[in-house]
């Protein structure tokens, strides 16, 4: 076991995977180059055949991974920013994700597509700091992974490799260099098991990505006045419901914290979906926290206005607690 | 390689089956018996069976929403696609298609595209597999003149070009994308003329002389096996029915569709070619029609006759697990 940041996890994922199987190839714009480096190094490894630098055209980058997948290969192609993935949005929507329902199980696409998203002052503005992941949950045919530490990203970056549906796979930027202890050894981690980062007793928090560091940090800073759970579903679809119900049986009150914005968002749907089962358990309205409705603005000092933030996460679950 | 006697019966009977399987399908949405969308390629028939019979059984194919007269050229039975129009399990796809989104993963023809120009990517995405896998598979990539002004279909030129990767792009250039004449969806004479962009061969061949496409096609196909890299082939058509079987084209000159319907049916024209070469006499042309005719009868019974899918089996296959491999 050894500390390594999360880019490195992925990466050593990557690498395992290449080794692993001759099908599993990646590529995108720049990765051998540019970028937040997740490749960086694989094409000395592997060869230009296996780690391809792509013209700039998501749409033939997401389409031809679909094509490749659907032939037996497994592609994980890297969209530089989230917000790029637009252009090839037909290709996941109305390709890769059909394909195994409209031919009954005959084709598959195991794909990967992995994206960084996200801001907290990364300084993108509008078209390069978004969280995305909730547009994609109401897509049949897709699954939705979303790790928030390096051990996590490498295990759950090889089950993605290997499962044999299209994965798009959000990493936020804020992430990469975050360092944990990250097993040299080969692993998995089951897409559909989220893990419960902190156990509590007082309130369940049900945090993604970059929230989760944010949750736990305020967990820690008020564990003596409140018992924090906080859990990560780690992948949307499929989600993990079980662990979330358990936990709201258990402490009555529920903050779910997620970097999309609010509106027709995965915060909403998770709190649907557990109070369907577990409504007459709570002892206070359900809340969530994303980013308002609002684009990403550039200034330092409006952006933290439209995201989520340690402080108001902290006053939430003061607000809820000491109701 | 020169095709014989035999080849041009089956060919003939290929295209006639195309006809008269579209006839009947219009003309059963028509009377209002069957609803979904239904687009005919009348007046194309003869780049769905020329495109076939330069192929072989390890090539790729990738169709479109115009994709019938593909299926049937490939040897996709007509009671399997009539069935599948008619959402019931022994279709295609068991119900999940209709008309539009077309499968036969046994003839190597992955899911059609109801998507203008949506499957352009990944049909490049089919040849970079065959590139890297060294497995010396043709793939083709169908669509029509609309689909040369959409981005898919110039991300994927560019990229196929630069890859070297083994695919032939088929343009079935019918002059019509839906209701607008092609002289107003776009400035330039030929479509192929686009290949020069991507520094790769373009061709255009008249798509109504069913001998002019085998041999365009097998010449590209033959050098993307050999040498790799990329070809565009437009092949000009003329879309003798609407755009989809309700549409009787108020939008387009009585003169210009005659004209086409007279002089460029392709099945006319092999037909004429055939008796002219003694290959077939009017009886045997006959007795071809009937048989058709025939079998497509009872390809609509085989439809009727066959059950629903089940409900309980609605969601099965939107995502695929590990227990399906086995």
């Amino acid at each position: 076991m050894s500390k390594c940041m999360y880019v490195e996890a992925l990466r050593m994922a990557l690498r395992e995977e290449m080794h692993r199987d001759k099908k599993v190839f990646v590529m995108g714009e720049d990765i051998t180059r540019y970028g937040f480096g997740a490749n960086r190094g694989l094409v000395d490894e592997f060869g230009a055949e296996r780690v391809r630098n792509t013209p700039i055209s998501e749409a033939a980058i997401i389409g031809s991974a679909v094509g490749a997948a659907l032939r037996g290969m497994r592609p994980v192609a890297e969209i530089m920013f989230v917000d790029f993935i637009m252009i090839g949005m037909d290709q996941i929507v109305n390709q890769g994700a059909k394909m195994s329902y409209l031919a009954n199980g005959e084709l598959s696409v195991p794909m990967v597509i992995r994206a960084p998203e996200g801001t907290e002052w990364f300084g993108g503005g509008a078209q390069h700091s978004q969280t995305l992941h909730s547009i994609f949950m109401n897509i049949p045919g897709i699954k939705i992974v979303i790790p928030s530490d390096p051990y996590d990203a490498k295990g759950l970056l090889k089950s993605a490799i290997r499962d044999d549906n299209p994965v798009l796979f959000f990493e936020h930027k804020q992430l990469y260099t975050q360092k944990g202890e990250v097993p040299e050894e080969d692993y998995t981690i089951p897409l559909g098991k989220a893990s419960i980062k902190r156990e509590g007793e007082d309130i369940t928090v049900v945090a993604t990505s970059w929230m989760v560091k944010h949750s736990l940090e305020v967990a820690e800073e008020l564990k003596n006045e409140i018992s924090i759970e906080v859990i990560d579903p780690r992948t949307l679809v499929p989600l993990d419901k079980t662990t979330i119900i358990n936990s709201v049986k258990k402490t009555g009150k529920l903050l779910v914290v997620d970097e999309s914005p609010v509106n027709g968002g995965v915060q909403g749907e998770i709190i649907s979906a557990i109070m369907e089962e577990s409504f007459w358990n709570m002892e206070f309205p359900p809340k969530r926290i994303g980013s308002l409705n609002t684009p990403i603005p550039f200034s330092e000092y409006l952006e933290k206005e439209v995201i989520p933030t340690k402080e108001k996460i902290k006053k939430e679950i003061l607000n809820i607690v000491s109701s | 390689m020169a095709i014989n006697k035999e080849q041009k019966i089956k060919m003939f009977k290929t295209m006639s089956r195309i006809r008269t399987f579209e006839d009947k399908l219009q003309k059963i949405y028509r009377d209002g018996k069957l609803d979904g969308h239904l687009h005919t390629s009348h007046g194309q028939e003869a780049v769905a069976v020329g495109v076939m019979e330069a192929l072989s059984d390890k090539d790729i194919i990738f169709s479109n929403h115009r994709g019938h007269g593909h299926f049937l050229a490939r040897g996709t039975s007509p009671r399997n696609i009539i069935a599948e129009c008619y959402g019931k399990v022994t279709g295609t796809n068991k119900g999940r298609s209709g008309s539009m989104y077309l499968v036969d993963t046994k003839r190597g023809m992955p899911v059609a595209s109801g998507i203008v120009g949506g499957n352009i990517c990944v049909a490049t995405g089919s040849a970079l597999a065959s590139s890297i896998k060294k497995d010396n598979a043709v793939t083709i990539s169908f669509f029509g003149d609309g689909a040369t002004n959409i981005g898919f279909f110039h991300e994927s030129l560019n990229m196929a070009s630069l890859w070297n990767l083994p695919i032939v792009y088929i343009c079935e250039n019918n002059q019509y994308g839906e209701a607008t004449k092609r002289e107003e969806h776009q400035k330039i004479e030929k479509i192929s003329d686009r290949a020069s962009a991507y520094s790769m061969p373009g061709f255009t061949v008249d798509g109504t002389d069913l001998m002019a496409v085998y041999e365009a096609v097998k010449k590209v196909v033959d050098k993307a096996r050999e040498e790799g890299g990329p070809a565009l082939l437009e092949c000009v058509v003329y879309r003798l029915r609407g755009h989809s079987a309700g549409d009787v084209g108020p939008y387009r000159p009585k003169k210009e569709e005659e004209e086409w319907n007279t002089k460029y049916d392709p099945i006319k024209k092999f037909k004429e070619e055939l008796l002219e070469q003694k290959i077939l006499d009017n009886q045997v042309v006959e007795k071809i029609e009937e048989e058709i005719e025939k079998e497509i009868e009872e390809a609509v019974n085989f439809a009727l006759d066959s059950e629903a899918p089940l409900a309980e089996t609605v969601s099965k296959y939107v995502y695929r697990e590990e227990e399906d491999n086995e």
